[in-house]
């Protein structure tokens, strides 16, 4: 698929790349005509010479070197270009594809694996395109326009004799030059275990200086500052004895140059501008060699990340919207019918025979301790995961047939951890939306009590919040993402996933007391918390144990209950924590 | 007057003096290498001398004999070899001697990071510590690696090419040699611009990334509220703008070395226009307008290559600077020249003896806390945030001097103790408890290798650790890392606890995790701690009252002062401020029944 994504890209713009191989070409085409200027100036020189024939010459040099440059840069310009505007694609198709997974899919793909394909793979390609392609137009048009100079203008025994040792060149490029890679990479790896070792002796200064444990400290470091030593001396080796190799090839090949070429100059077998111009297409081959094996190192790591980006776009997405959906129903009531959930990947359903009724605009609260399925049940809710079918439905209309753009559109979600995008708070609030009035942000702010501490803020709304603006707290970000979710004012049912666990008890009252508001506009608000706190004003609770619904009833049956409720009650009652934060 | 800043200014006038001294230790291997520097540059100029001599002698005299030419092909090959070997020993030596500059440097830096003050820890900024003791260090490196080799490789090439140019003819040297100037004109005319693109490129990508790694964190979100598309546009502007810098980048890339080799090729047409005069003049031979030709290529990668490496000395000089900066910074607070000897038997009992302390006169953090702590007590610290209960431990620790009074210990005066010695007496647990990247044998020691894995196992034992150590999939090995949540924050106290029965100080001062533990865990830790207290005078900072509630004296603070003192029933009896306390941490719940 990939693999397709060049080919298309490269039959798309095939006109560039015509141009791109007649200039490259024609301008090592040209290029080969300097030695052989040389060559026949200096034999003018020795014959006779006039100042009109040296004008000739030189001027001639000065044209060609013209000509060659021009050339070259325009189609190393091209085709470098094009494989940038090839890397822009391929980035964009990667992040749009991404988009289209669920959130199971970035469970299994930690972020930094995911990144490091952008920053890796996808430059490698571009790399392969760009320099490479460049690199072996390049290579191909010397190589064979000198070798055609050197044999035809002078002879093929000094020709065979002098590329011989040349040879070894791509040899010695594609042996070590993945050697020399892997080092490289070892050296960055030594020092960023070094650096990772100083930024926590930084972090941990406290520790380390009330354990008075300098002296351990500096010594762990200097073992990774030897290390990080002795990986920078291999790879100097490494990289000395390759740029060693090259020019000893060279040398020798140029030796017997000397010698053999000399020979025949001496007994005129050829002409010594012939041998003067020999030399120099000699000194233009080594290149062209050179080349031959970066190409070959540059297409074997390219066609590895090609086939890298090919498994991340064959990832399908694990939910199909139907092709036929069903409208969503208005002022829907929520039924889960006997549902059963397994996660695909799990031995033991999260969830078993969930029977509960939600109508519409009542406000529910659901408890549970950690890993009881209350994240699940949310999941399901907002259909990134499916149910089985016939287990959820919105008004006798199964999750199942209903596309989740139209789902979506009436839902609205307070996520646990506050999620915000490193933008400015205004964005942030008006993300769900394509245009927000001012009013409705401030509005919107007002709800989850944020709005006091935006005004606070050196730009009010337009405050960046995130690594490079101001830094949040827990709780403000709590809010201010519960600000997000209620500026959607078009959603029906409004679903808080422990999203009060990081404010204070006297902020959380204020926003329980705006929640009523909602309630008032008659919506459904779906409550997930484990401090009971928060569900003080619901209408009805479900607790969740271990994927079992166990109990169910308004706040004040529950307390009479015996059970999970009550204990939890009675601890939080005790001034403690609660459990399963 | 900030006593973290810098003691003179004049090691940040002369940045490289400080670091110079790194590399004295070296100077015959510098001589050496300027000799090996020599010798190459000396077979690479004669090399093509050879070829010239080939011509002339040989080729273009009448009675022309093979041998010689040989002799001179078996010349060049050892020119090329003994040129290769000088110019390979030299650039390891080089790097050698910076790497093991730099090495030292860094040992230095960072050993003397860690002597500074707590202080100058909450005042600077870690990252750039951070960044000066890798970033720098190794740009410091550069400038013997990179600046110093150019300067002399370089520097050499183009002084022995235009000696052999000038030696051959000096009037013609001359006029080939006006390209010098020529050459890093045009070197130094682009440098800018291409600087300028690379680093615009640079940060493209980094807030293209920024961008992604978010959005691949946040995906959720976009996807909840359905803004796939607005998300695409906003990574399609950044993507296009990463590009079009990139290709400005290549841009500037292809003009300036593409310029390069127009201006090599012409100032060859140069040579053949002038040296092709000269030869016709019968002002020199053909062999030396040959030389020439090959020479004049010389002068162009050795030139670009300093004015490249300007900008290495550029941020060589900088990156010197904030290291010395950092190096010259004494730390605030120093040992008595003269330690006071501790007795073996130390009993750890503390006296705050009026003590005060700010951070600026105008605002006391604590006024006049006058505090009689016998050996072996449990003493319980409460009070609303901004009491002054962490700069109490501050203070036990000596991170900070007092501002007034003295604190005593066993009757003695913690300044006139060697920091160390303070240390191994009094112990610290944070509220965070701090996992470093290693096992949990080696978080529970601290690296020490002369803790045993036996002394580590019974420590865990003791503090019951042990337990959930054993569960984990490699019981002590496992790997722990900083940022990892593989520990809960119950069980990341019970390693502090374990690393205190190690450390097995006379005087334990715990600041309280604030963060959540679950009930059960709670009561883990606060059996945990009550072992760990015994045989030592224990001071807890307390959230969470009922950690004290056992307390043999309850100290309660408010605005830096000392307010309530006693037990919890008698705390509770007087109806002071602590009973409000208890009684409010209860609060939210009891509107609720």
């Amino acid at each position: 698929m990939a693999r397709r994504l060049v080919w298309d890209f490269v039959r798309e713009h095939g006109w560039l790349y015509l141009v791109v191989i007649v200039t490259i070409g024609l301008s090592r085409l040209i290029q080969v005509q300097i030695p052989n200027l040389i060559g026949a100036f200096i034999n003018q020189l020795e014959h006779h010479g006039t100042m009109a024939s040296v004008r000739f010459y030189a001027g001639r040099l000065a044209v060609v070197s013209v000509g060659f440059v021009v050339l070259f840069g325009v189609g190393q310009y091209l085709v470098n270009r094009l494989a940038r505007v090839f890397e822009g694609d391929l980035r964009r198709r990667l992040f749009e594809h991404w988009e289209t997974l669920e959130p199971h899919y970035f469970h299994r793909h930690t972020v930094g694996d995911l990144l490091s394909h952008v920053l890796n793979d996808i430059p490698q390609v571009r790399q392969a395109m760009g320099g490479g392609m460049s690199q072996i137009l390049q290579a191909v048009f010397l190589f064979a326009a000198t070798l055609y100079m050197a044999v035809r203008h002078v002879n093929l025994v000094l020709t065979i004799i002098a590329v011989v040792p040349l040879l070894g060149i791509p040899l010695v490029v594609t042996n070590m030059g993945p050697k020399m890679r892997g080092q490289s990479r070892r050296v960055q790896e030594s020092l960023s275990e070094m650096s990772d070792l100083a930024e926590e002796s930084l972090a941990s200064i406290r520790l380390i200086k009330s354990t008075a444990n300098e002296e351990i400290e500096g010594e762990r470091f200097r073992a990774r500052v030897d290390a990080a030593y002795e990986e920078a001396m291999q790879q100097v080796r490494l990289n000395t004895l390759f740029q060693s190799l090259i020019p000893l090839l060279t040398g020798i090949s140029f030796a017997l140059t000397l010698s053999y070429g000399g020979d025949l100059a001496l007994t005129h077998r050829i002409s010594l501008g012939a041998f003067v111009a020999f030399t120099v297409y000699l000194s233009m081959l080594v290149r062209p060699l050179m080349q031959f094996g970066n190409v070959i190192n540059i297409m074997q790591n390219s066609s590895a990340s090609l086939i890298r980006i090919e498994t991340l776009l064959k990832a399908k997405p694990a939910i199909q919207d139907p092709e036929n959906p069903r409208p969503m129903p208005r002022r829907p009531t929520i039924e889960f019918r006997h549902l059963t959930y397994r996660y695909p990947d799990a031995q033991e359903p999260v969830l078993y025979d969930i029977n509960l009724t939600i109508p519409f605009g009542t406000t529910i609260g659901i408890v549970g301790r950690t890993g009881s399925g209350k994240s699940t049940l949310v999941s399901l809710l907002l259909r990134e995961i499916d149910p089985p079918p016939g287990t959820l439905f919105f008004d006798g209309v199964d999750i199942r047939d209903i596309h989740r753009r139209d789902l979506r559109a009436r839902i609205s979600y307070v996520p646990q951890d506050g999620f915000l995008f490193s933008s400015s708070v205004g964005y942030n609030i008006g993300f769900p939306r394509e245009r927000v009035e001012p009013e409705e942000l401030v509005q919107a702010a007002r709800q989850a009590q944020i709005l006091s501490t935006i005004e606070e803020f050196p730009d009010q709304f337009e405050t960046v919040v995130g690594e490079r603006g101001v830094n949040l707290s827990g709780g403000q970000r709590q809010r201010v993402a519960m600000a997000r979710a209620l500026i959607k004012t078009k959603a029906e049912i409004v679903i808080f996933d422990d999203s009060l666990s990081a404010v204070d008890s006297r902020t959380e009252t204020a926003i329980l007391q705006s929640l009523g508001d909602l309630k008032r506009q008659g919506r459904t608000v779906i409550i997930i918390s484990h401090r009971l706190s928060s569900l003080r004003h619901a209408d009805w609770v479900a607790v969740l144990e271990k994927g079992r619904l166990t109990q169910s009833g308004t706040p004040k049956d529950l307390i009479r209950q015996p059970g999970l409720y009550r204990h939890l009650y009675q601890m939080q009652a005790e001034g403690r924590a609660p459990d399963g934060s | 007057m900030d006593p973290d800043t810098p003691a003179g200014a004049r090691s940040a006038r002369h940045p490289l003096r400080g670091l110079i001294r790194y590399a004295t230790p070296y100077r015959w291997r510098w001589l050496a290498i300027v000799g090996l520097v020599i010798v190459y540059n000396l077979t690479q100029v004669i090399q093509p001398d050879l070829v010239k001599i080939a011509i002339d002698r040989y080729l273009l005299v009448p009675h022309a004999r093979l041998a010689p030419l040989i002799e001179i092909g078996v010349g060049y090959l050892a020119m090329t070899g003994i040129g290769l070997i000088a110019n390979m020993t030299q650039t390891r030596w080089v790097a050698a001697t910076g790497q093991a500059i730099v090495r030292q440097l860094r040992i230095d830096l960072f050993r003397h990071i860690e002597s500074l003050s707590l202080h100058y820890f909450e005042t600077h900024d870690t990252g750039r510590l951070l960044t000066n003791i890798s970033s720098d260090t190794t740009r410091i490196s550069q400038f013997f690696t990179q600046f110093l080799l150019s300067l002399i490789r370089d520097g050499l090439t183009i002084v022995l090419v235009l000696g052999a140019m000038l030696w051959l003819n000096w009037r013609l040297g001359l006029l080939a040699a006006t390209v010098i100037p020529v050459i890093a004109a045009l070197s130094l005319w682009f440098r800018p611009p291409l600087y300028r693109a690379y680093h615009l490129t640079r940060s493209r990508l980094s807030r293209l990334i920024a961008f992604v790694a978010e959005n691949l964190t946040g995906m959720r979100i976009t996807q909840i509220f359905h803004q796939e598309a607005k998300q695409l546009a906003a990574f399609d502007e950044l993507n296009r703008a990463y590009q079009a810098a990139s290709i400005a980048e290549f841009r500037w890339d292809v003009l300036f070395n593409r310029t390069f080799d127009l201006l090599g090729n012409l100032a060859v047409a140069f040579v053949a226009w002038i040296g092709g005069a000269a030869v016709l003049h019968r002002e020199i031979p053909l062999g030396v307008l040959y030389a020439f030709i090959s020479y004049i290529q010389q002068f162009f990668s050795p030139i670009n290559s300093l004015t490249q490496n300007w900008n290495t000395l550029q941020s060589s000089l900088i990156s010197a600077e904030r290291v010395s900066e950092v190096l010259a910074t004494e730390p605030t607070l120093k040992d008595p020249p003269e330690p006071v000897a501790l007795p073996a038997d130390i009993q750890g009992h503390v006296v705050f003896d009026h003590v005060s302390f700010s951070y600026r006169p105008d605002r006391p953090v604590l006024d006049d806390i006058v505090l009689d702590i016998p050996p072996g007590a449990f003493i319980g610290i409460a009070g609303e945030t901004g009491a002054g209960k962490s700069t109490l431990i501050s203070l036990m620790a000596r991170f900070y001097d007092v501002t007034g009074g003295r604190i005593l210990i066993d009757g003695i005066d913690i300044r006139t103790m060697a920091q160390r010695d303070l240390r191994r007496i009094v112990a610290v647990v944070q509220q965070e408890v701090y996992l470093y990247s290693g096992t949990i044998l080696d978080n529970i020691r601290l690296f020490r290798a002369d803790v045993s894995r036996e002394r580590v196992v019974e420590a865990a034992r003791l503090t019951g650790a042990d337990d959930f150590i054993r569960r984990l999939p490699d019981g002590y090995d496992t790997w722990l890392t900083p940022r990892g949540a593989n520990l809960s924050t119950g069980q990341r106290q019970l390693l502090a606890f374990a690393r205190t029965i190690i450390l097995d100080p006379k005087i334990l001062v715990l600041d309280e995790a604030t963060a959540h533990i679950d009930a059960i865990s709670e009561a883990a830790v606060q059996e945990a701690l009550m072992k760990v207290a015994q045989n030592r005078t224990t001071i807890v900072i307390a959230h969470r009252l009922s950690t004290i509630r056992e307390a043999d004296l309850i100290v309660v603070l408010d605005k830096g002062r000392i307010v309530e003192k006693g037990t919890h029933a008698e705390l509770v009896r007087r109806g002071g401020v602590y009973a409000e306390m208890v009684q409010k941490s209860q609060l939210p719940l009891t509107s609720y029944a």
